[in-house]
């Protein structure tokens, strides 16, 4: 058996696997929300001023919410089955065409984070490594610390302040400029410009956590066996570097970024908060707000989908970097 | 009433010809900041604070109010009041169309109030509650039939409280249900484009606008944007130009104030009229006492509150109705409500009543409840504990989310004390007696009598008071109200609250009118 088939069946089989583990995650999920004391009727009610209990109790049978829970919860996987994820009565749109639109968002600002925090977080690893002890060491070492320990709203407000109110670099907020409605590459443009802070912001917490990973990483590499084998060879310097230790340091700092994909989506809620990002965490956490469970759950059930995705592709990256990892 | 209709003939066309006069004022895009995103956008069954913020732009109402509380003409041009007040006709305007084309008819009105807003509205059935039926013997007049005269009618009339509505597009549906909800199709100066959640509210100029001339702006963009201190960087950064209701926090509306592009102001309320109120459980508790409650109200500094809690917005109360209703002389000045406080009198009426205090100095114990709308409130709660500590009462907070908080104080009746705010609205009718009727315990329905208090006496007066069509025989039966409030205190009126509007002063003519943001914009313009 070739290389690439092997690997097709184990995708298929771990995809497989996969299932039963996301179906439970929906059932936990739908009983814990359930829990919490109120229902979409009474924040919509509540907002609307007064309703009287009759219209309360009228919607509530229109949102299936009179049934029995476990009614409910089978409804709800019948749906799922089907790919469809109900209605979110708060938005008055199908759950499937919210979470939609809403990843696009996210997804734009989850892949620029993790390109930059996973490439600017080897990189500065790498070096600091390279330059242990020395004052390029000590400055990377400290950035890495400081952005670590500062709170994400802080610096987002910051770079508004820097950027937006007293360069006039960047727009404070959102997605596009409300005022002019680009098209086509205008549009591009106008996106990236309100990309750059954001992203910078998310990623400042993610990259300072890999560099100092990467950095443990290439100094526990460096002590091995096969370093000396390879000097004892006559091998350069460099070439035990790039070639042997990088490889092998870069093992845990990809296991990290698979695991993190998955917070990236909670995590991002603070971020798009500060800049207006219509993404899928401001989402959840409105709708956690507005007991709109249909759309929340369809959230949890789109991130558990995504963190069994993105561990399998991690495995797969894993096989690639080290020859001695095999699939089976 | 021959008086009113003149005055309102006048006004529109004084508004006629500022419309005509300055075409350069035309172009430009407002946008301004719409927290929070509202949940739909159907404000004939919803009148959720956002959605009072946009929908007014493309549903219009009979009347809008100005500042000096004058009506203007909109789909009105007049009305007509018969002797016994029990006929209003409305000759309605002529050559308004609805967005999609169709003409704007008296079906549309009979059809908005006695379908509509009589039924599904939170607060029609109530603003409504006498008119029993509307003939329209013509395309452009309607005539309401009352059972009894009700002069609060009159105030009811904005394009946020009572938005017009198309027939065409909502009979035979259910009305809550119907599309209309997101794809609204008014008769308003702003045609709705788009909605694209989490971002922005898209409006576009009608320039099939009935009033020639109007509106100025080519489109407004209300804008969400989740992080309080990220709006008001925008709204430094000029990135939007109003914000309402709060949506710039007091705290930093102060310092921008300070520039020389952004002002405040707190016009823009006086139909709505916020009270910020502690609603008590007289039915169980410590506090089914009337004297504990009227203690309370004197020992609170009211004025601290402001000043340190609101940054000085906000007028103590005086009694249970806002002072705005000094405008139509039903406001009276009562007792038990020293602006400052005078803990030493609380103190008094506590010994009195015979509450002792043990060695700690506490007399009782309690549990504060606090609206979960945001810090200010928490504030306030601190505020309170401390104060009524020092009158022997031990207070805990507990501060809920917002759905656990409906259900235990207006479902479970599960709560001691309540710090909470009511818009009175413009007339004490639509606003007040909810509060305090017996027939407003209306367990499960929100913002309603949740002290559950009930007093014959009292409720035969707010009968009086509503149907009253005697202006002086009104006014005394509102003084009546508010003594036998006072001395009763089912609830602790505090202060009015003064919301702000925070604008960047490049915008122009949005000021107005007494509906403020709830108002159609129309005569907004863009000054370069």
């Amino acid at each position: 058996m070739t290389k690439s088939t092997k690997i097709f069946k184990y995708v298929g089989k771990r995809l497989l696997q996969g299932i039963p583990i996301i179906l439970a995650i929906v059932i936990i999920n739908f009983f814990l929300l359930n829990l919490a004391e109120g229902d979409a009727v009474d924040v919509l009610a509540g907002e609307a001023g007064s309703a009287t209990p009759e219209y309360m109790a009228q919607l509530r049978k229109k949102f299936g919410l009179d049934q029995p829970l476990p009614v409910q919860l089978m409804v709800y996987l019948k749906n799922v089955l089907s790919l469809d994820l109900g209605y979110s009565f708060r938005h008055d749109m199908p759950v499937n065409e919210l979470i939609f639109d809403r990843f696009a968002a996210t997804g734009l600002l989850m892949t620029s984070t993790i390109i930059l925090a996973v490439g600017f977080g080897i990189l500065l690893g790498l070096l600091a490594a390279m330059r242990l002890n020395t004052w390029k060491d000590a400055v990377i070492t400290v950035f890495a610390l400081i952005t670590y320990a500062t709170p994400l709203f802080w610096v987002g407000l910051m770079m508004i302040v820097v950027f937006s109110l007293n360069l006039g670099w960047f727009p404070t907020s959102g997605m596009t400029n409300i005022a002019a409605f680009y098209e086509g590459w205008d549009y591009v443009v106008d996106v990236a410009r309100h990309l750059v802070l954001p992203t910078i912001t998310l990623s400042l917490f993610y990259l300072a956590l890999y560099t100092r990973m990467m950095r443990a990483s290439m100094l526990e590499q460096y002590g091995q066996d096969y370093v000396v084998t390879a000097r004892a060879k006559g091998l350069t310097e460099r070439r035990i570097t790039y070639v042997h230790v990088l490889r092998n340091a870069l093992l845990p700092v990809v296991t990290m970024a698979g695991v993190q994909v998955g917070a990236l989506i909670g995590g991002s809620v603070i971020v798009e908060s500060v800049f207006a990002w219509p993404g899928l965490g401001m989402l959840a956490f409105e709708s956690l707000f507005a007991r709109d469970l249909n759309l929340l759950l369809g959230i949890f059930l789109l991130s558990s989908m995504l963190v069994v995705v993105v561990n399998l592709i991690v495995d797969i990256i894993y096989c690639f970097l080290d020859p001695r990892i095999e699939v089976n | 009433m021959k008086k009113i209709l003149t005055s309102i003939i006048m006004a529109g066309s004084l508004l006629l010809g500022s419309g005509v006069a300055h075409a350069d004022k035309s172009g430009g895009t407002l946008s301004f900041l719409v927290q929070p995103e509202p949940p739909t956008l159907a404000s004939y069954v919803s009148t959720s604070g956002p959605i009072g913020l946009v929908m007014p732009k493309v549903y219009e109402g009979l009347f809008d109010y100005n500042n000096d509380g004058s009506m203007v003409p909109i789909l009105a041009e007049s009305y007509e009041a018969s002797a016994d007040g029990k006929t209003v006709t409305f000759n309605l305007r002529k050559g308004v169309k609805w967005h999609d084309g169709k003409p704007f008819t008296s079906a549309d009105v009979q059809f908005s109030v006695m379908e509509v807003l009589k039924k599904v509205h939170p607060r029609g059935p109530n603003s409504f509650r006498e008119v029993t039926s509307i003939d329209t013997p013509d395309e452009h007049t309607a005539i309401f039939n009352l059972k009894k005269p009700a002069p609060y009618m009159m105030r009811s009339f904005s394009a946020y409280e009572s938005p017009m509505v198309p027939k065409h597009l909502l009979e035979g549906q259910d009305i809550k249900a119907a599309p209309l909800a997101n794809k609204p199709v008014g008769t308003g100066p702003f045609k709705f484009v788009e909605w694209k959640k989490g971002q922005y509210i898209r409006l576009d100029k009608n320039k099939d606008y009935w009033q020639k001339g109007l509106p100025h702006l080519d489109r407004i963009v209300g804008r969400f944007i989740p992080d309080a201190s990220t709006r008001t960087a925008a709204m430094e950064n000029g990135e939007v130009l109003y914000a309402a209701y709060n949506a710039i926090p007091n705290i930093d509306a102060v310092r921008l104030k300070e520039r020389n592009d952004i002002d405040v102001t707190t016009e823009g309320y006086s139909m709505i009229n916020p009270m910020a109120l502690i609603e008590f459980n007289t039915k169980e508790g410590p506090f089914v006492d009337p004297a504990i409650r009227r203690a309370i109200s004197v020992a609170i500094d009211r004025r601290f509150m402001i000043d340190t809690i609101f940054f000085g917005y906000g007028k103590p109360a005086t009694s249970a109705l806002s002072s705005n209703f000094k405008a139509t002389n039903l406001h009276a000045e009562m007792p038990n409500y020293p602006e400052k406080g005078d803990k030493a009198a609380a103190n008094a009426i506590l010994d009195k009543a015979g509450y002792k205090r043990d060695g700690d100095g506490v007399r009782l114990k309690a549990v504060l409840d606090i609206i979960p709308y945001g810090e200010d409130w928490r504030r306030a709660g601190e505020y309170l504990k401390q104060a009524l500590g020092d009158i022997g009462i031990q207070l805990d907070l507990r501060y809920e989310d917002v759905p656990t908080w409906l259900k235990r104080v207006y479902h479970r009746y599960d709560f001691q004390m309540n710090v909470n705010y009511f818009y009175q609205l413009p007339d004490p009718v639509l606003g007040v007696h909810r509060h305090y009727g017996t027939d407003q315990i209306r367990k499960g329905t929100h913002f309603v009598n949740s002290s559950r208090y009930s007093n014959p006496k009292l409720d035969a007066l707010l009968d009086a008071g509503a149907g009253e069509p005697d202006a002086a025989k009104r006014t005394a039966a509102y003084k009546e109200i508010q003594q036998i409030l006072a001395d009763d205190m089912p609830v602790v009126n505090l202060f009015e609250l003064e919301f702000l509007v925070v604008y960047n002063t490049k915008l122009k003519g949005a000021y107005d009118s007494a509906m403020g943001a709830y108002g159609s914009f129309r005569e907004a313009y863009i000054d370069n």
